[in-house]
């Protein structure tokens, strides 16, 4: 049952990108488009989620969705505080309109809110309640959108890219007014279901800042409505994932003519946040003098840093194998800066957030080109956990990078120290932590010698 | 344990009618009996109840009451009237309303507290969904029968409706008591729908004939059975009675793939449209006459 059997050599790699094809998956690391769309509403401030579907959904997603995101709760949107009309069969077989109109109208009335999502899960999709027309209603009263979500129709991650279809297509004006110069919007990390995605967001918006550009990262920001309407006004969009986000980024094209620049990964460490930089730099005409000069800056003391952990490194764990198991961009980000800065050797990188086809041999170039070492790992496609642990067997790897479900047997299992980079994360609280910039990837180092040195 | 059979068909092809023709004939000839409507029109039973509708069972559920007194409305003879109901046109979702209806009637005592002898359930058209096939399901209906004219339509929705026995054959489920040709008006019709149970290895019951009575009583709000009992129409009905009560048949019918099935009746609809011609023709040169 090894991955191997299934996988076919590609230009050197082993890989399944063609043939990944599931009907059944174990322990996904992701949830339904529901929690997907609900995560991401409670990722923006004075945005409150209205959930059309019965009450597990809501409740399933509190444990699903964002405990597994570091063990956050919802705050006061999200929990048990959520908004939802706890369908039953009376409305499955009768229609939930009416229940579902009360529910706007009274949460439009009571929330302190600026932003209503509602989001519709299986059973209306089923039946097929005209939610569209309900929320239609309430347009002229408050910000309300639609997102139609239904759990069978796709992930928590496409869920991300389902609400900015609604946000773009019933929100935004038709018009971008007029563009202020050297902004832009920053796509592609999702709240909870990125579990780093608060220390991230806000360590892209400071890094930008420092080089003259003001980046709207609209999640974590307070008045979260006032930053997705500035989104038209933006000189660019930068996504920085390889699927999500890109959808919205086409479409703010289309509709405003907002160029965008694609980056396949959030970026982590030194080389990968210089690369970002200079790329965004020269796209918006940041003099490169600009750029460099902070570069070079951040560069010096950053490797100087390294140097400390440095011994440790040599002396413990020099040159180690080590296996990835993330969602496509932190996946690709995580590898490159373990091989391209720390030296390490990659074994085996599963992709486990089941990415299109269309972007699968994309993700491969990515990871196949960038890496600075002999080695070439596997690269799998995998969302089914057994299966992921399955790929992990009898390999040399001394470090496994992913989730905490792997947390308490990965010694036993693969006699590799773990390190919980990925969605579900349950066994830390995850505040502050990030692992984008500079400080990212020496928090990452932090966190890899940490795990062998001491323990006196 | 009574005898439970669920009367299927297409859209407007006489289910109700036939079914409550059935139910008061039976009635009439001693038996207890109860007839379920399973469909949102909520009109499977008003001919034994005088033309008035009666709440459905999913009235109660929207209304919340646990008064299961309001579901069975006694009809005809003291036949037990039940309407299943379900959701406003063009909302909801009405397959899992029979199913709620169903399971409503089987756990909450209902049906063992009138114990009759035979259960009859008159279900909506076609079998578009899973709810429509509840009555036909393990533990329901025992035997299915279908009602057809010779129209292509109507044989069509049969020969699906015999695809879903099948799928539930496996397990348990209603399997063919026999076809009811109805609104016949010509032996070519009655020899179509035999040759199409021959081909599919099942067989007809009862041919019922188009008749104005029926028309007639329906706008009466009655039944036949009940408005026009000395009638040729009324005989036919309490034959069908008779036939059903006797009839142990369990046929696992073998249904036409689709193109199969088209080709069998483009022969036999254009011998249909000559015979038409034919009749007509007779007519207008005896009408030529006067
Ligand atoms: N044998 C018959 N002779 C004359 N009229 C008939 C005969 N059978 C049915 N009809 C008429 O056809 C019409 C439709 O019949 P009915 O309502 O019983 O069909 P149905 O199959 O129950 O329809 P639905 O699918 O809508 O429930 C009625 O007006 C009925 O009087
Ligand atoms: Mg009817």
């Amino acid at each position: 049952m090894t991955c191997k059997k299934a996988l076919e050599n590609k230009s050197g790699i082993l890989t399944n990108v063609e043939n990944f094809e599931r009907d059944s998956v174990e322990a996904p690391r992701y949830s339904c488009a529901l929690a997907g769309v609900y995560g991401t509403t409670l990722g923006i401030r004075g945005g409150i989620p209205i959930l059309h579907s019965g009450a597990g959904c809501g409740v399933g997603q509190l444990f699903g969705t964002l405990y597994a995101g570091g063990e956050s709760a919802g705050g006061n949107e999200g929990g048990t505080s959520t908004p939802c009309s706890c369908l039953v069969e009376e409305h499955v077989i009768l229609g939930g309109e009416e229940k579902l109109r009360n529910l706007i109208e009274s949460t439009i009335e009571i929330a302190n809110d600026d932003l209503f999502v509602v989001t519709s899960g299986c059973v209306p999709s089923l039946i097929g309640d005209d939610v569209d027309q309900v929320v239609d209603e309430f347009r002229d009263k408050a910000a309300v959108i639609h997102v139609n979500a239904p759990g069978f129709k796709a992930n928590s991650l496409e869920g991300y890219n389902l609400f900015w279809d609604a946000i773009i297509d019933q929100l935004l004006p038709d018009d971008a007014g007029d563009i202020e110069e050297k902004t832009v919007n920053i796509f592609g990390i999702v709240p909870y279901n990125h579990v780093y995605w608060k220390g991230d967001l806000l360590t892209i918006k400071t890094l930008l800042e420092s080089i003259g550009i003001k980046a709207n990262i609209i999640f974590t920001q307070k008045n979260g409505l006032d930053h997705i309407n500035r989104i038209p006004s933006a000189e660019y969009n930068i996504v920085v994932n390889p699927w999500l986000g890109v959808r919205a980024v086409e479409k703010l094209k289309e509709k405003y003519g907002t160029p965008f620049i694609k980056f396949p990964n959030v970026p982590i460490g030194a080389k990968q946040t210089a690369e970002f930089l200079r790329k965004v730099g020269e796209k918006l005409s940041v003099p490169s003098q600009t750029v460099e000069e902070f570069i070079n800056q951040k560069e010096d003391w950053n490797y100087r840093l390294m140097e400390y952990p440095g011994d440790a490194i040599i002396l413990v764990r020099p040159n180690s194998f080590y296996a990835v198991a993330a969602e496509s961009s932190y996946a690709i980000g995580f590898t490159k800066f373990l091989a391209n800065e720390l030296g390490y050797l990659p074994d085996i990188i599963q992709i486990t957030d089941n990415p299109p086809v269309e972007v699968r041999n994309e993700i491969l170039d990515e990871i196949k080109n960038n890496l600075d070492t002999v080695v070439e790992p596997d690269v799998v496609f995998e969302a089914d956990t057994y299966k992921i642990r399955k790929n992990l067997e009898d390999r040399p790897f001394l470090f496994l990078f992913s989730s905490s479900i792997e947390s308490p047997t990965s010694i036993e299992d693969y006699n590799a120290l773990h390190i919980p980079i990925s969605y579900p994360i349950y066994n830390k609280s995850v505040l502050v932590k990030h692992y984008a910039g500079y400080d990212g990837g020496l928090t990452l180092v932090e966190d890899i010698v940490s795990s062998f040195v001491g323990p006196l | 344990m009574p005898k439970q059979i669920a009367i299927y068909g297409k859209g407007g092809i006489g289910k109700s009618t036939t079914t409550s023709n059935l139910s008061a004939a039976l009635s009439d000839l001693g038996y207890s009996v109860m007839q379920i409507g399973c469909d949102p029109k909520n009109d499977s039973t008003t001919t034994l109840r005088k033309g008035k509708s009666i709440p459905t069972v999913l009235d109660t559920v929207r209304k919340r009451s646990s008064d299961l007194d309001e579901l069975v409305h006694e009809g005809y003879n003291g036949i037990y009237c039940i309407e299943a109901g379900g959701p406003e046109p063009g909302v909801g979702c009405a397959g899992r309303g029979i199913i709620a209806a169903i399971e409503l009637l089987n756990t909450n005592g209902v049906i063992d507290e009138y114990d009759p002898d035979i259960i009859i359930y008159d279900v909506l058209g076609d079998v578009v969904c899973g709810g429509f096939a509840m009555p036909i399901r393990k533990g329901i209906a025992d035997q299915v029968y279908t009602v057809t004219s010779s129209d292509y339509m109507a044989i069509y929705a049969v020969n699906n409706l015999f695809k879903g026995i099948l799928k539930y054959s496996n397990n348990g489920g209603a399997l063919l008591g026999g076809v009811i040709g109805n609104s016949i008006k010509s032996s070519l019709q009655e020899d179509m729908i035999k040759d199409f149970t021959d081909k599919t290895d099942s067989d007809v019951i009862q041919f019922v004939p188009r008749s104005p009575t029926v028309t007639r009583c329906e706008l009466d709000g009655v039944t036949t059975i009940e408005g026009a009992p000395d009638s040729e129409q009324a005989e036919v009905y309490r034959n069908l009675a008779r036939k059903v009560i006797d009839n142990k048949n369990k046929f696992l019918p073998t249904p036409f793939d689709n193109d199969d099935l088209s080709d069998w009746a483009s022969g036999w609809i254009n011998k249909l449209l000559v015979n038409e011609k034919i009749e007509k023709d007779n007519i207008q040169e005896g009408s030529s006459g006067i």
